[in-house]
Formats: C-alpha cells, sequence, structure tokens
C-alpha cells in the first residue's frame, strides 16, 4: 500500500476532523482574544482581556485557582501513582492464572457511580459521619480530625480525586508489566542483579510506558475537572473547570481562554506520551 | 585428577504430572566442555534451567563446588546463561545490554568499555554498539547474546543452542572462538544442541537424551564407535542397524551370514543389534561376497557418494569414494574391528 492511497483513504477522515474539531478549535482561539457579547461576532471587538484575567499580577485570584487546581491534580497523580504501581506489579505478578479478573474485582468498587460515592466520602470525613453515628451505638466513635478547614478540603479534594481515577493509573500500568517477558528477568538475575536491581533496572524502565499513560489519563480529568472539588468541598472551593462552569454562560472570551490553557496543557502531555511511546515501540 | 565442578543426583522435573526429566545423574568437570545432545523436547533445555537456578528440581540435588545448590537464586551462582530465545533486553542498546553484567559487578567505567569492545570484536560485530538490539537480526541477536554471557568471564557458562540461527561459516568461526575461550580462560561449559555434528567437534563429553533419560555418556568417538542402543547408533549420525545373533566368542551372525566380530560381553546364542557406520562399509565384487546386493540410489555428496544398496529387502547406506551405477550388482564387505555390537532393548520406538 502507498502513501498516496492511504492519504485518500485518510481524507474523509480529514475533512470530518477540519469541520468538527478544527473549526471550533479555531473559533475558541479567536474567542479568547475578543470581547464578544455571548456567541456572537456583532460589535466584537479585539481584546487581550480575558487573558490578562487570568495572567495578571495586580490580582491573583486566578492565577491562585490556576495553582490550586494543579496541586490537587499533581497531589492526587502522585498518590494514584504510589498506590496504583505496586498494586498492578502485584497483581500482573501474581502466579494466578485469571490475573485480569482480579485486577477488575480490586477496582470495581472505583467504577460505582461516582457521585455516591463522593457523597458517602463527604459523609465520612465529615464531623458526624455515618460511621460515627453506627459505631456510637456500641459505645464507639469515629471522626476525622483536620487542622483546618483548608486542610480539610485540600484532603478531602485529594481523596475524592484518588478514589476516583485510581483505576485509570493501574490498568495501563498493569498491561505493560503483564507484558514483559520473564525471561528478561532471569536474563537479568543471571547477570547477577538481585530482585531489586532487576526491577530498577529492567521491570521498572519497561514499564515506563504504561506509568506515562496512567499520569496523564489521572493528571488530565483531575486538572480540568470541577464537580468532585465542588462536592467535596461544598463549593468553597474553585478550580479551573469552576471557572469555566460559572462563566461560560456570560463570559465566552474568558472560558475560551481557559479551555486554550487546558488544552495546551493536554497537547504538551500528549507530546510527551508520544516521546516514550517511541521509544516503547521497541518494546512490543 | 580432575575437579568435579557440577554434580547432578538423581534430578527429577515434572510438569503436568509427566517427568520431562527423569532421574538424572551427571556430573561435569572444571573446564570440561560437556554437551546435552537430544532431539526437541527431550528436557536439555529444563535441565540446563536447573543448572542456571531459574528452575527447582522436583526430586535430587543440585550440587556445585560440594554444596547443595537447590535454593541459591541464579543471581548468586557463577554462572552465565545463553538463552535459547536470546532474552535481550530491548530498552537497552547493544552496549548496555553486554555492560548489564559487568555493572552489577560494580566493574569500573573504562574496563567495561574495553571488555564489551572485545566481547563484540569476538561475536564479530564490531561498531554494533549503540544499535537498538529491536532492529538486529535473528543472527545478530544471537552473538549479542553470547557476547553478553562471555563478557563477564565466569566459571561455568550455559549455551542453549547457541548457534542455531547463525550460517555455516559464522557457526563454525563461533564454534572455534568458544573452543578458545574455554581453553584460554578456563571455563566450564554446558552447551545444548540437537546438532550431533557440532556436538560431535566440539565437546569433550556428550550426553545423550530422549525423553528426559540419558542414554549414553560419553566421549564423541566413544559415542560415536560405541553407541549403547539404536536410538543413539540413529541420533549419531547414519548408521546402518541389523538384527543379529552372537553365535559365540568373536562371532556373530546376521543377514544370512556369520561375521567375524571384536565384541564379547555376550551369552552365546543372544540377539543383538548390529551397527555399521556407512563408511565402514567396502563394496568389492560380488563374486564370493556374503553380503550381495543391487545399488538402488547414488547421490554425490561433496567429498563422497553416498550409496543405498538393497541387500535381502534390506537397505544399506554405504559412504564411498567410487562411484557405483544404479542397477548394479555389488558385495559388501566389513572389518570385524568395524562391526558394533549393542544389547536389544526392550522397549523400541
Ligand atoms: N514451563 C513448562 N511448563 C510445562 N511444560 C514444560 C515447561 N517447560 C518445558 N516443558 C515441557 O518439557 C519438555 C522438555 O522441554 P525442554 O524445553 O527442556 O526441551 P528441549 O530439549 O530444550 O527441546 P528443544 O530442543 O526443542 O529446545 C517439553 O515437552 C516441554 O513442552
Ligand atoms: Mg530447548
Amino acid at each position: 500500500m502507498n502513501i498516496k492511497k492511504l492519504g485518500k483513504l485518510a481524507l474523509p477522515y480529514l475533512v470530518w476532523m477540519l469541520v468538527l474539531v478544527g473549526i471550533p478549535l479555531l473559533m475558541i482561539f479567536i474567542l479568547s482574544f475578543m470581547n464578544t457579547d455571548g456567541v456572537s461576532f456583532a460589535g466584537a471587538t479585539w481584546t487581550t482581556a480575558a487573558w490578562e484575567k487570568m495572567f495578571t499580577l495586580a490580582d491573583t485570584t486566578n492565577l491562585q485557582i490556576l495553582g490550586y487546581t494543579f496541586l490537587t491534580a499533581f497531589v492526587a497523580t502522585v498518590i494514584c501513582f504510589l498506590i496504583g504501581y505496586p498494586m498492578a506489579y502485584i497483581v500482573a505478578r501474581s502466579p494466578f492464572s485469571n490475573k485480569f479478573v482480579i485486577l477488575i474485582l480490586t477496582i470495581i468498587p472505583m467504577w460505582s457511580n461516582s457521585l455516591l460515592r463522593n457523597v458517602a466520602l463527604k459523609n465520612i470525613l465529615s464531623e458526624s459521619n455515618i460511621l460515627d453515628s453506627l459505631l456510637s451505638r456500641i459505645g464507639l466513635s469515629f471522626s476525622i480530625v483536620f487542622a483546618n478547614q483548608d486542610q480539610a478540603t485540600f484532603i478531602s479534594i485529594v481523596i475524592g480525586l484518588v478514589l476516583t481515577f485510581l483505576p485509570f493509573m493501574i490498568l495501563p500500568i498493569y498491561t505493560v508489566i503483564e507484558k514483559i517477558d520473564e525471561s528478561l528477568l532471569e536474563a537479568s538475575m543471571d547477570l547477577g542483579a538481585n530482585r531489586v536491581r532487576t526491577f530498577a533496572k529492567v521491570t521498572f524502565p519497561l514499564s515506563m510506558k504504561g506509568v506515562t499513560t496512567g499520569i496523564i489519563m489521572v493528571f488530565l480529568p483531575c486538572f480540568s475537572g470541577f464537580a468532585i472539588q465542588k462536592l467535596l468541598s461544598s463549593g468553597t472551593v474553585y478550580v479551573l473547570g469552576s471557572l469555566i462552569e460559572v462563566n461560560y454562560i456570560h463570559d465566552i472570551n474568558f472560558v475560551s481562554m481557559l479551555s486554550i490553557v487546558i488544552l495546551v496543557l493536554i497537547f504538551g502531555s500528549m507530546m510527551i506520551v508520544n516521546k516514550v511511546d517511541k521509544e516503547g515501540a521497541t518494546l512490543v | 585428577m580432575a575437579k568435579k565442578l557440577i554434580e547432578l543426583k538423581d534430578i527429577t522435573k515434572m510438569y503436568d504430572g509427566t517427568a520431562v526429566v527423569d532421574h538424572i545423574n551427571l556430573y561435569i568437570n572444571e573446564n570440561e566442555f560437556i554437551t546435552l545432545l537430544g532431539p526437541s523436547g527431550c528436557g536439555k533445555t529444563t535441565t540446563l534451567r536447573m543448572i542456571g537456578g531459574f528452575e527447582k528440581p522436583d526430586s535430587g540435588e543440585v550440587v556445585m563446588n560440594g554444596a547443595v545448590v537447590n535454593d541459591i537464586p541464579p543471581y548468586e551462582r557463577p554462572i552465565n546463561t545463553v538463552f535459547q530465545r536470546y532474552a535481550l533486553f530491548p530498552h537497552l542498546n547493544v552496549y548496555d545490554n553486554i555492560a548489564f553484567g559487568l555493572r552489577n559487578q560494580k566493574v569500573p567505567k573504562a574496563e567495561i568499555a574495553e571488555r564489551v569492545e572485545n566481547a563484540l570484536k569476538m561475536v564479530s560485530l564490531p561498531n554494533f554498539a549503540l544499535r537498538k538490539v529491536a532492529n538486529l537480526s535473528g543472527g545478530q541477536m544471537q552473538r549479542v547474546a553470547i557476547a553478553r554471557a562471555i563478557v563477564n568471564k565466569p566459571k561455568i557458562l550455559l549455551l542453549d543452542e547457541p548457534l542455531a540461527a547463525l550460517d555455516l561459516k559464522l557457526r563454525q568461526n563461533m564454534q572455534y572462538e568458544l573452543k578458545e575461550m574455554q581453553r584460554k580462560l578456563g571455563i566450564t561449559f554446558v552447551y545444548v544442541t540437537h546438532d550431533q555434528e557440532e556436538a560431535l567437534t566440539m565437546s569433550d563429553t556428550i550426553v545423550v537424551m530422549k525423553d528426559g533419560v540419558i542414554q549414553q555418556i560419553g566421549t564423541p568417538t566413544g559415542i560415536y564407535n560405541e553407541p549403547k542402543n539404536r536410538f543413539v547408533a540413529r541420533f549419531i549420525g547414519e548408521s546402518n542397524i541389523l538384527d543379529g545373533v552372537y553365535v559365540r566368542q568373536n562371532l556373530v551372525s546376521f543377514m544370512g551370514a556369520e561375521f567375524d566380530c571384536v565384541d564379547t560381553q555376550f551369552a552365546d546364542g543372544e540377539p543383538v543389534d548390529v551397527v555399521i557406520r556407512p563408511e565402514d562399509l567396502d563394496i568389492i565384487d560380488a563374486v564370493g561376497a556374503k553380503l550381495i546386493g543391487e545399488v538402488s540410489s547414488s547421490i554425490f555428496r561433496g567429498v563422497h557418494f553416498e550409496l543405498c544398496v538393497m541387500v535381502q529387502g534390506k537397505e544399506f547406506v554405504i559412504h564411498t569414494y567410487e562411484n557405483r551405477k544404479v542397477g548394479e550388482h555389488v558385495g559388501l564387505r566389513v572389518d570385524s574391528y568395524e562391526i558394533h555390537l549393542m544389547k536389544v532393548e526392550h522397549v523400541e520406538h
């Protein structure tokens, strides 16, 4: 098959992409540099007001929100990795024949309805919670004490994010570790590397592709979402996603700008994945 | 006296209820080149893996330097392996693959560079250091696998069909290089192959296996000239194997005639298997010969001709320098010391 034929086959897809993705994206980009009344170009003028509203040092509220969003997403991703990698590793290296089923069993609870789960979580983390009221009947008590409200909110949000997105970390890592040829580990031990060194020099490098995918699959929704954060902070905390939520009706330009910021981040991470993937292509 | 380096004592390995390696007893001397030879699936790799520590025997002991090592992990054994399926690290280039073992031993950088370079030269892959292993050909991967093992100069080297993917010229080259290494570095080689010619040319000792059972252990000439049973005779080179009867001392009868022989360890009247190598049969005039037949085919094999001669409905293979025409009637002669007698086995496959 030659390139030209492929090119022709790709044409409908390209048109499709252009109409449904390219043009809307371009619109968003243009809108972020305008002052419009909703999605209408009547009486519109060019301005960088939306960008200034975000990246100004005069009023750092929005920058702080960006920072807070990043921090929660980052911490949640790190924790997902710290929990997810060992889980994926242990299951993938277990001697069972139907490992995937075991893996699914461990992550099924995380696939229960996200809203219900987070409401429950919120309840458990609050002072008068369901566990406490149950335990009080046998004379025990249960409540988690936080230093202050900010800390409580931050920790709740991180826990909520971790519980929701952990499977997205576990699955890709599990997949790559499962695929690593046992004979490579034997070769490593044959060459004098003990189990720890074999992990560091062979298993972990060979699982990097899954780790990168997992990190991006967790970080992106943590960074761009808002529902979990809103619920767990009782609406007291703003993240980037909430800025979009509250502004999309009356300030389309500001919202467009926010979308671009998130998009740049997504594309940036995609490029990282692609790079790792290319090196990873030799793994398969 | 040579020192015993490795001993396998009554080793058995079961997979799914069948013994893949069945009560093997074997010892390997220091600096010996020992070859496990046998058909596919006979348990060669499994035996090697138990020596390497990747597999635990279900019963029996692996002894190394006098100590039982059944529970010693591979990384604590003075052994390196060339794996049948190479097992090169895909995330490392050729250089890093070969340097892997040296780095584990904390060898200084400069020395690593030098030893890797030498190893690459030895396997005829200079200038390959920075290549990705995924882009190498099968033969090149195999040579990197050899380099990765020998660069460590281990006490014991296990090689699982290490030359299978190489062409004839390269294979002979590597055979020579490996023999040289054994001589120079005093490494003990445990070599697996199913190529009998390779086994005969390289080994000090050959272990012929079949279905997880050792059939015969001996020197190449010993195994070639005095195979213990039909299986060994057939597996080590071509053979004419005939049913015979040991008439009395130094006399055996087969194909309706009696022949002098030198074997003596049989009872009078005992049935025996008679082995005659193709190159030990001479073609003579049909008149007066004990074995008379008709040439049924003739193939030129480079140095010699391979003739098939039908004698009383039984086909004899003969290697000779003189060609004979198909259909010609010829006589066959064999010297008494080239008639080899074997005990008849009760179980035959
Ligand atoms: N892990 C395993 N599980 C089950 N059966 C196995 C396992 N490893 C080997 N076997 C079986 O044990 C037998 C011997 O295998 P082994 O690999 O030792 O043969 P081999 O002599 O090396 O053959 P080849 O020349 O084809 O490499 C084969 O029948 C094989 O299918
Ligand atoms: Mg094998």
